[in-house]
């Protein structure tokens, strides 16, 4: 493999690391939160990727305004599937397995939606910077994929700060460690279960409107993403959300390098073998917490 | 100050508390003892909103908390210390107190800013100053006692619910906390004290209510302990002493 080579799967390989790992970093979040896996993550890109995908075409709004209000879209969808499904079952005293089965039926409802009202073809968002492309030696990355690494670290050290340094990031840190606790201190754990949703679903719609320019848009995109969402975010360690990115930067590369190594056809099958070494020397995950307690 | 009137709850079919009548004053330190399986968590959980009452009352300051939010009681004054702690274990002990004094009582006065309320809270506790960055799961089970009682405090209650302070801790730091227990109450402050070691218990309580099988079956006026704890037969009905 050429010097050239390598470096252009390294820089393919960090863009879709990027995706993954925003995917994964929605699916840590929520899963700390809420202790819920959401099959539903990917969708929640799907719907921010085809709210962008209509509000350009159809209302020829601005690709700025078109990606923020999708974004935006996605964190109501997220508010929405807490107030109205999980909430509700949560009440009826839902458990893991019941939550796994109401995400994924309604990761399937948002997808079948999506092929009645918007059909079957897929769509291309334009990208950040639009076609442009900056040569790095041999290799070549597009102007937008810079941009979706460079928004991507921006989440990941705006959230790290978020749960961190302000008072509603560590009660949703708080209600999520001990909800008696959280409640005993004056912490509306319902409310802070519903913003992790919102969190989830903004990553989430914001992973798929930086996806859009890369790949295209279609009404199958959100089970294909919550899966190497969720590969990121195990990898990296789901108890820590920061972890996510990590972890999908990892699968990211190992398929890019797999693909110019092997073959393109075997990329999904050296990255899960790669995975499944490495989870069994770290079970924990890459940046996973081994758990602590005093005596 | 607080008062129940016929409360009854429990857990799914399971009742628990049977007719629960009590009062706590201002100022006053009462003491719920009784022995193993007599309701007395439970009785903390439903004063403090984790366990909804099946019926009857619960009264703070003379408005009714019945069906409110265990959140909302603790920011009108209904402090707990929950056996078993409940901590925010990955956290720091900095941030285990922020959220604490974030979330306090805002309706006597003015909310004192959050890292003055700790400064505050920290001259009752100086061993926590140097661990101010430390996560509250590498701390021992008595420090970790302490910043449970210091977060309660954090929320500035005007009744403090501590649910077996003691139990499985050194003779030390029973001691420490039962010293801290009677500087709160010579500031004022109301107190529930659950607690199986009835000698303790007599050591700070004002008063005392002896639960058994869900319902109270005794009460210890003031003045009544020395005549109670020398009662073996007393002490052995209510408490298989």
């Amino acid at each position: 493999m050429t010097g050239g080579l390598l470096l252009q799967s390294i820089l393919t390989g960090l863009t879709n690391g990027f995706v993954y790992g925003l995917v994964g970093l929605g699916l840590a979040a929520i899963f700390r939160g809420t202790r819920i896996v959401n099959a539903m993550q990917g969708d929640f890109s799907l719907i921010g990727g085809i709210a962008a995908v209509l509000l350009l075409e159809k209302l020829q709004w601005p690709l700025a305004a078109a990606m923020a209000a999708a974004v935006l879209l996605g964190a109501l969808a997220g508010w929405l599937v807490e107030l109205i499904l999980v909430r509700p079952l949560r009440k009826r005293g839902g458990t893991e397995d019941s939550y796994l089965l109401l995400t994924l039926g309604i990761a399937f409802a948002v997808s079948a939606l999506v092929l009645y009202f918007v059909g079957r073809d897929s769509h291309a968002l334009p990208g950040i910077g639009g076609e442009g492309i900056i040569v790095v030696g041999d290799a070549a990355i597009r102007v937008h994929s810079v941009w979706l690494i460079a928004i991507g670290l921006a989440v990941m050290l705006l959230l790290r700060l978020f749960f961190t340094r302000t008072t509603v990031g560590l009660s949703m840190m708080a209600a999520a460690i001990d909800a008696e606790g959280a409640a005993t201190t004056g912490i509306d754990v319902a409310l802070m279960r519903t913003l992790t949703f919102v969190l989830g679903g903004l990553v989430g719609a914001l992973a798929g409107v930086l996806v859009g320019p890369l790949v295209t848009v279609h009404y199958e995109m959100g089970l294909l993403l919550t899966l190497k969402g969720f590969a990121a975010a195990i990898l990296g360690g789901l108890s820590n959300p920061m972890g996510a990115i990590v972890g999908g930067i990892t699968l990211g590369l190992v398929e890019s390098i797999a693909i110019v190594t092997v073959s393109s056809g075997y990329k999904d099958v050296i990255a899960m073998t790669i995975l499944i070494i490495i989870m069994i020397v770290m079970p924990q995950g890459l940046l996973g917490r081994k758990l602590r307690r005093g005596g | 100050m607080l008062r129940v009137e016929h409360l009854e709850a429990g857990y799914g079919d399971v009742p628990v508390l049977k007719d629960i009548s009590l009062n706590v004053a201002a100022s006053e330190t009462v003491a719920i003892i009784g022995p193993n399986g007599a309701g007395k968590s439970t009785l903390v959980a439903a004063l403090c909103g984790l366990v909804q009452p099946r019926a009857g009352r619960i009264l703070h300051r003379e408005a009714e908390v019945t069906r409110m939010p265990a959140h909302q009681r603790a920011r009108r004054g209904l402090g707990v210390v929950l056996e078993g702690r409940h901590l925010f274990g990955e956290l720091t002990l900095r941030q285990n107190l922020t959220l604490a004094a974030a979330h306090a009582r805002a309706d006597a006065g003015a909310k004192p800013k959050i890292e003055d309320a700790i400064a505050e809270v920290l001259e009752l506790f100086p061993f926590m100053r140097e661990r101010l960055n430390d996560a509250v799961e590498l701390m021992s089970g008595g420090e970790q006692q302490m910043v449970a009682l210091a977060r309660a405090l954090l929320l500035r209650p005007e009744v403090l619910m501590l649910d077996e302070p003691s139990t499985g801790l050194a003779p030390l730091v029973v001691k420490q906390i039962m010293s801290t227990i009677g500087v709160l109450r010579s500031r004022g402050m109301s107190i529930i004290l659950v607690e199986q070691n009835v000698a303790l218990a007599a050591e700070v309580a004002d008063r005392a209510y002896v639960l058994s099988v869900g319902r109270v079956v005794h009460e210890v006026a003031k003045g009544e302990w020395p005549r109670f704890l020398a009662d073996d037969s007393l002490v052995k009905a209510y408490l298989g002493g």
